[in-house]
């Protein structure tokens, strides 16, 4: 299955992997985002890219494509603060599969 | 115990098919669960070391491209990449690995990453650029990696509910029922028995 690979964040982030060739999407309103996402995640996208800052506004969306092969989202850090977002992720979903914190 | 079931020899046999059944289903789930949990400590560290060296890789590249973009001015740079040469994309393949199908990610790419001229354009921007451009292909190994992390976490969750529900409820109800019914019905034969001495003794008084 040939798909293609998105990128969600901020402007300046984006500007960057525009030129990789990937469809960038500008995050401007953070109200907008979630629909914004969810409307990425029915086309055609194998992976998309969102940034730490706005991936941890949309923990509810993101978790519900988790467990589908496609879309993958793979939370890239941002420019700000660090907050380790997707490190969290993952120590919840090897707690939630082994019942201990081994991560 | 199950409840409103008839004690007779034919439900009996019944039970004890579907007890042997269980008990090697739940065998072999507990097979799988343990081999997908190997699999998922396996990945772990794999997956955390290579979370933390991207993290930091990309942000020293960000760090130059943002200089070098703040060096040529915001509009320039939007200028210079916004109609980009590069083409990308990715092949997903899908891998089973113990029943759970996990993403394999290859990329396709054409074209350059330069889609501009050297003329308005500073060196810093190439170097990032470029840069970005092979960081790009640890970036695709690391969302196969953490799918495939999450897809087992979730299997393996589905898989210990499933052995669990088995072990501690399905198959000692099975048992128990079993127990009932067999005394239910060894209880009959005794009684029958003593019916018949009993008889016998009176046709024999006569």
């Amino acid at each position: 299955m040939n798909t293609n690979i998105a990128a969600m964040g901020e402007k300046d982030i984006m500007l960057i992997f525009k030129a990789v060739g990937a469809d960038v999407f500008p995050v401007r309103d953070i109200n907008k985002a979630s629909s914004m996402l969810k409307k990425i995640a029915r086309e055609n996208y194998g992976i998309i890219f969102i940034t730490e800052t706005i991936a941890s506004k949309l923990d509810s969306v993101i978790k519900e494509y988790a467990e589908m092969v496609k879309p993958s989202i793979v939370v890239i850090p941002g420019l700000g603060e660090k907050s380790n977002y997707a490190i969290e992720v993952l120590r919840n979903a090897i707690i939630k599969a082994s019942g201990t914190d081994v991560f | 115990m199950i409840s409103n079931i008839n004690p007779t020899r034919m439900e009996l046999l019944r039970l004890k098919k579907r007890l042997l059944l269980a008990q090697r289903g739940h065998r072999l789930l507990k097979d799988k669960r343990d081999e997908l949990m190997r699999q998922l400590i396996g990945m772990i560290d794999e997956v955390k070391t290579l979370r933390l060296l991207i993290e930091k890789e990309f942000h020293t590249i960000l760090e130059g491209f943002m200089l070098a973009k703040a060096k040529m001015g915001p509009y320039q740079t939007e200028q210079a990449l916004w109609f980009p040469k590069k083409k990308i994309s990715v092949d997903i393949t899908e891998k089973n690995l113990m029943s759970v199908k996990v993403p394999i990610f290859k990329k396709e790419i054409t074209g350059t990453i330069l889609p501009y001229g050297f003329l308005n354009t500073s060196g810093e921007m190439d170097i990032s650029l470029i840069k970005f451009e092979k960081f790009i292909e640890s970036l695709l190994i690391l969302a196969e990696k953490e799918k495939t992390i999450q897809l087992l976490a979730t299997e393996i969750q589905e898989t210990r509910r499933r052995v669990n529900a088995l072990e501690y409820r399905l198959i000692p109800e099975f048992e128990e029922t079993i127990k009932a019914i067999s005394m239910k019905l060894t209880e009959t034969e005794r009684s029958n028995t003593i019916r018949l001495m009993k008889v016998k003794e009176l046709i024999r008084s006569h």
